[in-house]
């Protein structure tokens, strides 16, 4: 479960670390927990939420089509955004779902021996602190949809349910264009 | 309205104090642990704190609210900076393409006009400045068509105007308007670069024109075009008694109450010919005075102009086809609210320097052709302009909170 990401990337993954720590206060009103929180809906009493949280989008010529790399196509996209715990104890992200993707993973990227940067499966999870948060982010840490069953339209929303330690939590994410984030995936790099 | 105004007042603040604070007393920690306690970590913190940069703070607070009745960007006084950018829908745009691409902008420009980077923005940074931002969203035909919406007669080309008309189909027509106005220029472009980038699969840019005003504008320094003429001196009172000349009411369609029309030309300056004109003459062709832009008979910039007037040989002191005589309104109706900007695209054709002429108006047809019909059969003026752009755009409602742009156009 690697994948490769260009240099070009790295650069980018500066600039939003920059980014994030000068922007990151906006409030969370694209996405509400729905069902973690009991029903209340209010963000104080949800156990997980998601602050300026988006999808990539995929448009429909894209799925079904030859990747790049000649293997099969793997219509595949990304959630981002910042994970906010309100709560008094850490919450684990352990996995999630989505009725429009197949399989849905929890990524990070890391520096492999060699310098490149690679995405790869989280161990463990995502850990969001008590009282803090976790960025979600192109060149960084992403939730992986995958084996996408309908193109993600730019202007629509797509609901995303993430299992948690709190128990699942699902939000509607508005679907945005990016042009960024085109890294090809190879679940078997000796198969190409 | 005022509570979405009050937090992104909030918002900028808390971006721009308390965190950066933080990160400064973290970075102390860092360094001085062990060494610094007591009251000298007082005393170190105290000279750690920067003087607060006023400049930027005003910058980042001129935030101008995005909801309401009605868009932002036309009753406020013109920024100095804007740029009008048209679009195409792609080819089988339907009304689901409409609606998200609709979707979309509401979100970025809520954004955007409170000093925060749209979502997908990598430069948030870019964003942080609001200086004033508005942007104004217009819809063509073929918009209203999609979206299964009543067509106001009136959005359509304008008639042609044979006798001074050049137009160029690059600066005419297109689907979508953006109106970007702003007072720092790179707040203009980025919010232009990341309104049409992210809505790139849905439609494509079909011309930009950008346009500045006097930066300095206030009293004493008028608007002026590039002719040098004060610009822009006779308006409708649209916060008062002539409202309804800018505002689509009862009588228009449904989805339209609230919202108005923009007439977009862009017309060009034969400065080379106008450089051999002797000043007399100058304004004589628009019927003011260069210096203070009043009537050429007497008074002020605002005093009206006495069109009866005669010199002592007979002639009208405001000659006959005098831009001003020939554009004074025959009828209290003839009126519209205009935003000018002037351009300068630094070279290429004669037509590189001019006016993006901008009105405002409840009615395109009604209140602003018959003044270009006469303007197009007789005006001193037409000898230097020439219009090379032309283009008409419905000026969608304001979003209330929790509205999409235009979504009365689904109803």
């Amino acid at each position: 479960m690697h994948q490769t990401i260009s240099a070009t990337r790295r650069v980018a993954l500066t600039t939003v670390l920059a980014a994030v720590a000068l922007g990151a206060g906006g409030c969370g009103t694209d996405t509400t927990d729905t069902s973690a929180s009991g029903g209340s809906g209010t963000p104080s009493s949800a156990a997980l939420v998601l602050d300026d949280g988006w999808v990539k989008s995929v448009d429909a010529p894209r799925m079904g089509a030859p990747s790049p790399a000649g293997g099969m196509s793997m219509p595949m996209s990304a959630m981002f955004g910042t994970l906010r715990n309100p709560t008094r104890s850490d919450i684990t992200v352990t996995g999630g779902s989505s009725p429009v993707a197949g399989t849905v993973q929890l990524h990070e990227t890391v520096k492999t021996a060699s310098g490149a940067m690679q995405m790869q499966e989280k161990k463990g999870g995502f850990v969001v602190p008590a009282g803090g948060t976790f960025v979600l982010q192109p060149g960084g840490n992403h939730v992986m949809l995958m084996e996408l069953t309908a193109a993600l339209t730019n202007g629509s929303t797509v609901p995303v349910t993430l299992t948690t330690s709190a128990g699942p939590v699902t939000f509607t994410v508005p679907v945005r264009a990016f042009s960024g984030g085109n890294e090809t995936y190879n679940p078997s790099p000796s198969s190409s | 309205m005022t509570r979405e105004h009050q937090h992104t007042d909030g918002t900028a603040t808390a971006a721009s104090g308390p965190r950066r604070r933080t990160v400064l007393l973290t970075g102390l920690a860092g360094a001085g642990a062990g060494v610094v306690t007591g009251a000298g970590a007082a005393v170190a913190r105290e000279r750690a704190t920067p003087a607060p940069d006023l400049r930027l703070e005003r910058a980042r607070a001129s935030a101008r609210p995005f909801r309401g009745e009605h868009q932002a960007g036309i009753l406020e006084a013109p920024p100095p900076y804007a740029a009008f950018v048209a679009l195409d829908l792609h080819a089988g745009a339907d009304r689901d393409a409409v609606r998200r691409l609709l979707t979309v902008w509401t979100d970025d420009i809520e954004r955007l006009t409170a000093g925060r980077g749209p979502l997908t923005d990598l430069e948030p940074e870019l964003a942080a400045v609001p200086a004033s931002l508005t942007v104004t969203v217009g819809v063509g035909p073929r918009v209203v068509g999609l979206a299964g919406a009543e067509r106001p007669s009136w959005l359509a080309p304008l008639p042609a105007f044979p006798q001074i008309d050049k137009l160029l189909a690059e600066w005419s027509g297109g689907d979508l308007l953006l109106q970007i106005c702003a007072e720092s220029p790179t707040t203009v472009s980025h919010a232009q670069r990341r309104l049409t980038a992210g809505v790139a699969d849905l439609a494509a840019v079909r011309w930009v024109q950008r346009g500045f005003r006097e930066p300095f504008e206030g009293p004493g320094v008028p608007m002026r075009n590039l002719l040098g003429q004060v610009d822009g001196t006779v308006q409708p009172d649209v916060t008062g008694l002539d409202a309804d000349l800018l505002w689509v009411g009862d009588d228009g369609p449904a989805w339209l109450r609230g919202g108005s029309s923009v007439v977009v030309r862009r017309i060009g300056m034969r400065l080379d010919a106008w450089d051999r004109v002797d000043r007399l003459s100058r304004e004589n062709a628009i019927g003011r005075r260069l210096d203070t832009g009043a009537p050429v008979t007497g008074g002020r910039v605002d005093t009206p102009a006495d069109l009866e007037a005669t010199d002592e040989l007979g002639f009208h002191v405001v000659d006959d086809a005098a831009h001003l005589r020939r554009a004074h309104a025959a009828a209290p109706h003839e009126r519209f609210l205009r935003r000018p900007y002037s351009y300068d695209d630094g070279t290429g054709p004669e037509t590189h320097v001019g006016l993006v002429f901008v009105a405002y108006q409840a009615d395109p047809v009604r209140q602003f052709v018959p003044v270009q019909r006469r303007l197009a059969e007789m005006d001193l003026l037409n000898l230097w302009t020439v219009p090379v752009g032309s283009a008409v755009f419905a000026v969608l409602p304001g979003a209330r909170s929790g509205e999409v742009l235009g979504q009365a156009m689904f109803a």
